[in-house]
Formats: structure tokens, C-alpha cells, sequence
């Protein structure tokens, strides 16, 4: 005979040590960092010739948080200037435009790539190498801030299909 | 009529003949352009490529010369460009190592002209297309004669200043950069399609972005085969 009240605090035991396990084995990858909510995926840098007076910074900005947010500004050290910057494509005309701040709606993810979102780091006092890292400061809105550590690497190929 | 002037006559006749038979320039290209993915053949035997006199990245006369007897990949760059450029000489990169699996194949020469000679001069070129292949040639000059030929190839471009209130200002090609301005930095707007030159030192086709390597590769192997 099943009683109700063993079966649901089995059923919580369950739950409570599935949770637990799960938070004990959920690590932080090396790329991910948790910080109320907003979460920084595939953070890099984008290889460039050592005489590059520009550089891009790319990753992925999940927003956990039940509220939309917004990414407001970047700072790090060794650069003139960090800003924040979208490549969009004006019928054949590729324009680089300065954003005030980059949105990233509630739940979801704003992806920083090639020819899309991303950081422009402007006149490094010396461009990192392949490997090395980029330590960078990014602020939202809501309050929160977290310093990512950008990891340089070559650049893939170009997407067939055209950024959103 | 004498047998000298009868074996001219005749000499001149299949001259003719053979020239018409080998078609070169004349051909409008049509099987050709139905079987291209990713490029437009924009040749137009009515407009020749205007003469042009730069500099390339080793301070040697880059000119119409330069473009002949060999196929070559066009582009406009700017160093100062954090995101657009870099991609584009890297599929550039990626497309000659492409090319050049296939030992058959032809392999163009890349070849990028700079919008902006005011600060990427042959010395800043060299080191910087160098990064993405040693084979790259950077070609800086004059702006006036850059400015030409960035309107002969369809190409255009712009620069974003900031004034004195920190609001854009965009100037056009020929307008003059105001004091202080290489110090401030600015932007350059522009066209990122890929020009593909023919032996002659001809603008045959062009690659609209964005780029897919793959189709570019097949594209350029057909247009050199039915050349």
C-alpha cells in the first residue's frame, strides 16, 4: 500500500539530492562565470598582427535574471580606449557603429561575434599574443559586474549565413 | 598580284580567323555566369581599368602592370579596422590554402589596397598583411589615386569623426581630415567586396560579402577555366 505522505517526502529527497549532486558536479568551466544570473560563455579575443592598432573581443552573454538587461560598458588596462561596437551590413556597406550599451532580453543571450556585437580594444600598448589572456571588466545595468578573462585565439571562418 | 602580296593576304586572313575563333574578350559569359554560386561577372570590355601609379608594402611602383599576366583577388583595408578586415583577410588566407590543396588549380595573388594610405603606409602593410599570409601584398599611395580606383572598382567608403561635442561627423572620400584627428582616431566605413582581376589587369568579378570559402574556391576555378 503506497502512503502519500512517504511517497512525497520520497519524492523530495529525491528531488533535494538530485539538486545537490547536480550542484556538486556542475563545475565552473574555465569559460563560465556566475554572477546573479548573467552568465559569460566563450569569452576570446581575436588574434591579430602585432602591429594591430584595433582588436575584437567576442563571447556569449546568457541572462539568467528575470529582468532584461543591459551590458553598459567594459574596461580594462593596456588599451587607449575599450568601446562597445556592432558591424552591421547596410545593403553592401559595412558600418561599425558605437553602442551606447548592448541589450540582452530576459532569459535570453546576446551572441558577440565576427561582423556582429562586439568590444573594440583600441590601441594596445602591445597586442597579446596567441594563448595569452585579456582581463576584462564588464558592467551591466542591473547593478552587477563581473571581470571575464578573454582568451586569445585565431578567428574561425566567416558564417555562411549573415549575423542577427 | 604578286606571291608576296598573296601569301600576306593570306597570313592575315587566318590571323583574323584564328582571333575571332579564340573568342577571349568578346565572349558575354552566359553558360558561365548561370553556373556561378557566389560572384558576378562584372566585365566590361568598353571600360578599361583607369591607370593607377602606388606603392606597395616594400616600397616597389605598384601598378596596372602589376595586375597582368596573372589572376589576383582585390580588396580594400584598412588597419584601423577591428572586426570587418581582419575576417576578410583571414577567409582570404583560408581560400589560398583552398586553392592550393588542388595542385591543377590556380592560385590568385591577394592583393589589398589600403582607404586609408594617411596612416597605413607600405611599412605598417607590410607587417600587418604579412600576419594572415606572407604571400599578401599590402599596397598604400597616394589617396587621390587610391580614391579613383576605389570608385572605378564599385567600391566606397567613408570616415566618422568625432566633433568637438563628441557627435559623428562623416566625411567623404576627398574631404580633408581636420587637425587633430589621426590623434582622436577615427572610423572608416565601407564596401567589403572581393575583386577577382584577370591576366589582362581587367576587372572580371566580384564577390559580395558576406564570403563563403567553399564557393568562392569553385567560383574562381570555373572562371579560370572558361577564360
Amino acid at each position: 500500500m503506497f502512503n502519500k505522505t512517504k511517497t512525497t517526502l520520497l519524492a523530495l529527497v529525491a528531488l533535494l539530492s538530485m539538486t545537490t549532486s547536480f550542484a556538486m558536479g556542475h563545475q565552473n568551466h574555465s569559460a563560465d562565470h556566475k554572477s546573479t544570473g548573467v552568465v559569460i560563455h566563450d569569452p576570446w579575443v581575436r588574434s591579430a598582427p602585432p602591429n594591430a592598432p584595433a582588436l575584437g573581443a567576442f563571447m556569449q552573454v546568457h541572462n539568467n535574471t528575470n529582468q532584461d538587461i543591459k551590458l553598459i560598458s567594459a574596461h580594462t588596462s593596456g588599451y587607449k580606449d575599450i568601446q562597445l561596437h556592432r558591424t552591421v551590413d547596410d545593403n553592401g556597406m559595412m558600418r561599425m557603429v558605437q553602442q551606447k550599451f548592448m541589450p540582452i532580453p530576459t532569459n535570453g543571450k546576446l551572441h558577440l561575434k565576427p561582423g556582429s556585437w562586439h568590444i573594440m580594444l583600441i590601441n594596445p600598448v602591445k597586442v597579446p599574443r596567441e594563448g595569452e589572456i585579456v582581463m576584462i571588466n564588464l558592467q551591466f545595468d542591473n547593478g552587477t559586474s563581473q571581470t571575464v578573462s578573454f582568451k586569445v585565439r585565431k578567428g574561425k571562418m566567416m558564417m555562411k549565413h549573415h549575423a542577427h | 598580284m604578286s606571291n608576296m602580296y598573296k601569301s600576306i593576304i593570306g597570313v592575315v586572313v587566318v590571323l583574323i580567323t584564328t582571333l575571332v575563333f579564340m573568342g577571349g574578350p568578346d565572349k558575354d559569359y552566359k553558360d558561365l555566369k548561370r553556373q556561378l554560386k557566389s560572384s558576378l561577372i562584372t566585365y566590361d570590355p568598353d571600360k578599361e581599368l583607369i591607370s593607377f601609379s602606388l606603392i606597395d608594402h616594400d616600397n616597389n611602383k605598384f601598378n596596372n602592370n602589376r595586375l597582368k599576366d596573372k589572376w589576383t583577388l582585390l580588396m580594400f583595408i584598412y588597419t584601423h579596422c577591428p572586426d570587418v578586415c581582419p575576417t576578410e583577410l583571414l577567409n582570404m588566407s583560408l581560400l589560398r590554402s583552398t586553392l592550393s590543396n588542388d595542385k591543377s588549380k590556380v592560385v590568385p595573388e591577394v592583393v589589398s589596397i589600403t582607404f586609408d594610405p594617411v596612416r597605413d603606409t607600405p611599412k605598417v602593410l607590410k607587417t600587418y598583411t604579412a600576419y594572415f599570409d606572407k604571400s599578401f601584398i599590402g599596397v598604400s599611395g597616394d589617396q587621390n589615386q587610391i580614391d579613383k580606383l576605389v570608385k572605378t572598382f564599385g567600391a566606397y567608403y567613408e570616415r566618422v569623426i568625432k566633433n568637438e561635442k563628441g557627435q559623428d561627423v562623416i566625411l567623404q572620400a576627398g574631404e580633408s581630415l581636420p587637425e587633430g584627428a589621426i590623434e582622436e582616431g577615427y572610423i572608416i566605413n565601407h564596401t567589403a567586396q572581393i575583386y577577382l582581376v584577370s591576366p589582362n589587369g581587367q576587372i572580371f568579378a566580384e564577390f559580395p560579402a558576406p564570403h563563403n570559402i567553399s564557393n568562392m574556391a569553385d567560383d574562381i576555378n570555373l572562371i579560370i577555366e572558361n577564360y
